[in-house]
């Protein structure tokens, strides 16, 4: 199938591992699957200090479902791109352990106290589960089959999350005022999460023709203001006055001053260069190789007459 | 032989297991899966699957616990009562979940 033909037939669903694509579409959808497959796996690593911080046992039991969840979202990923046959899991995997592997931009901050929790879990969660469900209707099938199980098992972790938000939120004045400084620190990372403007978006025409993505990088973070906005603001969070957040009262939408936004940090995390996301991918290369022989293990045939089902006796 | 059969009702469907045939090779049992299995119920695609190539695990003959045999309610975004109107996509996810929550507790009584 040549572009053309590609464009043309372009919908939800419509192309799987059956189909020949061309190489500019198995090349711009395995960017756009490891990305999100690295973001899942490197979120994961966020938030799993939290399972041991958690307050009460029941939020560490949903912490760690979650934690579980994620990474398991990583690896249905992974596989969804290896089916495009432009690179394998390992290389995908090797690559994020090396620096090479991007992902969001949220996931290269420290997060350091569980106030900041609900930042990743409600706020960066819900930006993410907006952008997953227009993903139900991408045009590679594989992606969107993972992506309905993630929509699935998404919607737990942005209702924990609210939960603790709420919970901080109706708390004492000491944990109203924390939570707020935790906001202000995240918003704008939070507003970056869509990229950068349509116009300055290097991959975005593309991949809106071949059906990869279905709604532009504006469309969604002004759907993901309309609905989260309202929702910081009846937690009783106060928007910091940078960036600049509009409402347009006669549309009925919000808009950001993507001006008053920090793009040579946003550039530098999205390298890869930023200080605290080189520490986050180096802890990802630890864990990697600390589990290496588990996997050898798995790999290798069992020496000295073991069979693998003797396990089951 | 046994193959088992999964029909695709329409193009973009999940293949769903539909049931079996008997057939000595490959190719009479797709034609015999096309028509006991596809003859009268629209289908777009079948698989043909050899019976003894199908791994299993069974919960209750391997005593392994799927689908929330544990009490697990953290997991649920049905646990979380807060309101999840506010955005379709967390509106759908929950009644997804809340779906297979009457699924499971069918399977229970």
């Amino acid at each position: 199938m040549d572009v053309e033909t590609v464009t043309e037939r372009a919908g939800p669903r419509e192309f799987g591992p059956g189909d020949e694509m061309p190489r500019e579409y198995r090349e711009a959808a395995t960017r756009m699957i490891q990305f999100h497959a690295n973001s899942e796996i490197m979120g994961a690593y966020i938030e799993r200090p939290f399972i041991r911080q958690a307050p009460s046992l029941d939020r560490k039991l949903a912490v760690s479902a979650q934690v579980q969840d994620e990474i398991g979202h990583g690896q249905l990923l992974y596989r969804a791109a290896e089916e495009l046959g432009v690179k394998t899991r390992e290389e995908m995997l090797a690559e994020l352990e090396n620096g090479e592997g991007k992902f969001l931009n949220c996931f290269h901050y420290p997060l350091d106290d569980w106030y900041e929790l609900p930042m990743i879990m409600f706020f960066v969660d819900g930006a993410a589960m907006r952008r997953q469900a227009t993903l139900k209707r991408t045009s590679w099938e594989p992606y969107a089959h993972a992506i309905d199980k993630i929509c699935f098992e998404e919607g737990f972790h942005i209702k924990h999350g609210e939960d603790i938000l709420r919970t901080l939120a109706t708390g004492s004045r000491k944990d109203q005022e924390r939570l707020q400084e935790a906001f202000e620190r995240w918003w704008p990372r939070i507003l970056q999460f869509f990229g950068p403007t349509d116009d300055q978006s290097t991959h975005g025409d593309f991949s809106m023709a071949v059906g990869l993505k279905t709604m532009t990088n504006d469309d969604l973070r002004n759907a993901f203001l309309n609905a989260y906005v309202p929702k910081a603001e009846k937690y009783g969070l106060e928007l910091p006055e940078y960036p600049r957040v509009e409402y347009h009262e006669d549309d009925d939408y919000y808009e950001v001053y993507e001006e008053d936004l920090d793009w040579e940090e946003f550039f530098t995390v999205a390298a890869n260069e930023y200080p605290t996301g080189v520490g986050q991918i180096e802890k990802r290369r630890r864990a990697q190789d600390a589990v290496e022989w588990v996997r050898d293990a798995i790999e290798t045939p069992q020496q000295g007459g073991v069979d693998p089902a003797a396990a089951d006796d | 032989m046994k193959w088992e059969v999964f029909r695709q009702a329409k193009k973009k469907d999940y293949h769903t297991h539909v049931g079996d045939v008997h057939a000595p090779n490959a190719e009479l049992a797709r034609q015999y899966a096309q028509i006991m299995h596809a003859r009268r119920k629209p289908a777009n695609s079948l698989w043909v699957v050899p019976r003894d190539d199908i791994e299993e695990v069974h919960a209750d003959e391997q005593g392994v616990a799927m689908g929330g045999t544990t009490q697990k309610e953290y997991r649920w975004a049905t646990n979380y009562n807060t309101d999840e109107t506010f955005a379709e996509e967390i509106e759908a996810s929950q009644r997804e979940q809340e779906e297979a929550e009457r699924d499971l507790a069918g399977v229970d009584e």
